[in-house]
């Protein structure tokens, strides 16, 4: 009997909460995307499916989309190959002081606010007048490139900053992964004559299977939200919007053009995809279970 | 013989790369370190040195009392404490409760929380911000601490934990005639104490790094978070590199250092939430 009030007690208030703070955005998202809403006005009203339709004939929209894919393609692709290899490498070293020193090293990007790491790189790296980059490309005999005003560039200058601030995490993630791999699968492979290569494919790379599927669907899903580093680096969305991504259209349209109804269907949208791709690659993954 | 030969020529490659790969990690800190005792005229005119020609403390000096830095710092840190402390008690009680005890509702309660896990904050920007306005936080500290309180992931790493405690550890200890909250307390709160330390780190690092919410809610410069006010800074003050390097060393050196200290800690923290 006093249990039922102890778990009445903790829960009524903490669901209360999560009705509140969770749910009811979630459903409001819904709701705003049916409206012609602006927070200054009065009147909003009811458009059904306008906000919806709106988005087939917005370019902006579509490129935003083709963006984020681009992003979301390369920056996930590029992640995980690289921290593949350093836990690779890594973890290749006997001594526990030598692989927790280089796991601080490439773990150190990650716990600076990811604002604070894209300021440093959009004033003092990637400027075309004192940056880094510029003085490290020309001082080996390269041609210095406008890394964050040219339409051309500045995607790939987003990605080049995103992985050096972010594949930390995942190296760590992979390295606890490989960490948990008998030592002997691999002895017995080298007396076998087995090579490293071949080691890590038929080795490493299918037991860190559970690893690798978690990591990738939270890295995609993640990469999805990346929202500071472009709010940052691409100054108002970069020349021809080449660094406008769905989050920072959504951020833009209800907080700069104060059009909250159409924001809400990009959101929905934005929403919608994450969960698609998500599906996907739990499918994926289920398929790769079963072998 | 030939075969370590070539095992350490294959070491020799493998050390360079991670060292090369730790250069360029560390560079870019050193370059700001490098620019906020430089000058700006410094940086922008003769920029191709790294030791400062003329070392100056002005960046910092602008930084520290031409604006409210100690405020955004104290700021931060009053968010970080609360919204830390708020989540630890509530995830590990709410994850005891799901994992010990059986009631009503509790498989859709379960579903609807991890449910909540799926949706990412970007996509609620619009109805959060309306709100936190409508509850009259808006530009207030409480706007950004209220809503992250409760903590799905949390409640969740906590269950995972509280899984693992024998039952017969927690019928002892009611049969001695504690209460629900002692035994939580004695019994399983010691259990689960890795967990708890992973989730402390956790979201120690989302909160105080947190950008999108104190973007939304804060307005006024003396209500910023440290994040908030470095993008603000880095444009209010665009002219003055050095200072911008400096605020960025200022907020960026602390939490190296703990991290540094902590290191051994965050990384098992890092790798068993992700793992769990």
């Amino acid at each position: 009997m006093r249990s039922k009030k102890f778990i009445l007690l903790v829960l009524i208030p903490v669901f209360l909460h999560v009705l509140v703070f969770m749910i009811i955005p979630i459903i409001g998202s819904g709701v705003i995307s049916f409206l012609d809403y602006n927070p200054l006005r009065d009147n909003n009203t009811f458009v059904a499916l306008e906000n919806y339709k709106q988005l087939f004939s917005d370019g902006d929209f579509w490129k935003a989309l083709k963006n984020t894919l681009v992003f979301v393609v390369v920056a996930v692709a590029a992640n995980i190959v690289i921290s593949l290899f350093l836990s690779a490498i890594i973890t290749q070293f006997r001594s526990n002081r030598t692989r927790s020193f280089f796991r601080m090293m490439v773990f150190l990007p990650c716990i600076a606010p990811l604002v604070a790491s894209s300021v440093v790189w959009g004033r003092s790296i990637y400027p075309t007048n004192g940056g880094l980059i510029n003085l490290i490309v020309t001082s080996l005999g390269g041609k210095p490139l406008n890394w964050l005003g040219d339409a051309r560039y500045l995607m790939m200058s987003v990605i080049l900053f995103t992985l050096w601030a972010d594949v930390g995490y995942n190296t760590i993630l992979f390295s606890a992964g490989m960490d948990g791999i008998p030592t002997e699968f691999y002895e017995a492979a080298a007396i076998d004559g087995s090579g490293r290569w071949n080691q890590f494919w038929k080795i490493t790379f299918p037991l860190l299977g559970r690893t690798f599927a978690f990591v990738l669907v939270m890295t995609v899903i993640s990469y999805f939200q990346m929202f500071a580093q472009f709010n940052v680096l691409a100054l108002k969305n970069g020349p021809q919007n080449s660094g406008l991504v769905l989050t920072s259209y959504i951020y833009k349209l209800a907080f700069t053009n104060k059009n909250m109804g159409y924001a809400s269907a990009v959101s929905v949208a934005l929403f919608v995809i994450i969960m698609i791709v998500t599906l996907i690659q739990q499918r994926l993954n289920k398929v790769d279970w079963e072998y | 013989m030939i075969k370590s030969k070539s095992d350490n020529i294959y070491k020799f490659i493998m050390l360079t790369l991670l060292i090369l790969a730790c250069v360029i990690i560390v560079l870019p800190y050193v370059w700001m370190i490098s620019n906020s005792f430089k000058s700006t005229k410094e940086t922008l005119t003769d920029p191709n040195h790294l030791i400062p020609r003329n070392f100056t403390l002005k960046g910092y000096k602008d930084v520290l009392f031409d604006s409210p830095f100690l405020k955004w710092f104290l700021n931060s840190s009053f968010i970080a404490l609360i919204v830390v402390t708020v989540v630890l008690f509530s995830s590990s009680l709410v994850g005891y409760i799901f994992s010990k005890y059986n009631f009503k509702l509790k498989g859709l309660l379960f579903m609807v929380l991890l449910a909540t896990m799926m949706v990412p904050a970007q996509t609620t920007m619009v109805p959060s911000f309306l709100l936190i306005s409508k509850l009259g936080l808006y530009d207030t500290l409480w706007a950004v601490i209220v809503p992250t309180c409760i903590s799905a992931f949390g409640i969740y790493l906590c269950k995972q934990f509280c899984d693992e405690i024998p039952r017969e550890l927690m019928e002892s200890a009611k049969l001695d005639g504690a209460g629900d909250f002692t035994v939580f307390f004695r019994i399983a709160l010691p259990q689960i104490r890795p967990a708890i330390g992973a989730l402390a780190i956790f979201t120690f690092l989302e909160c105080w790094n947190d950008y999108l919410h104190p973007l939304l809610y804060l307005s006024s410069t003396d209500q910023m978070t440290l994040p908030l006010a470095l993008s603000y800074f880095s444009t209010a003050h665009s002219s003055n590199l050095s200072a911008t390097m400096a605020a960025s060393a200022l907020i960026m050196i602390p939490s190296a250092i703990v991290f540094i200290i902590f290191q051994k800690q965050f990384i098992k923290g890092i790798a068993m939430t992700g793992m769990k």
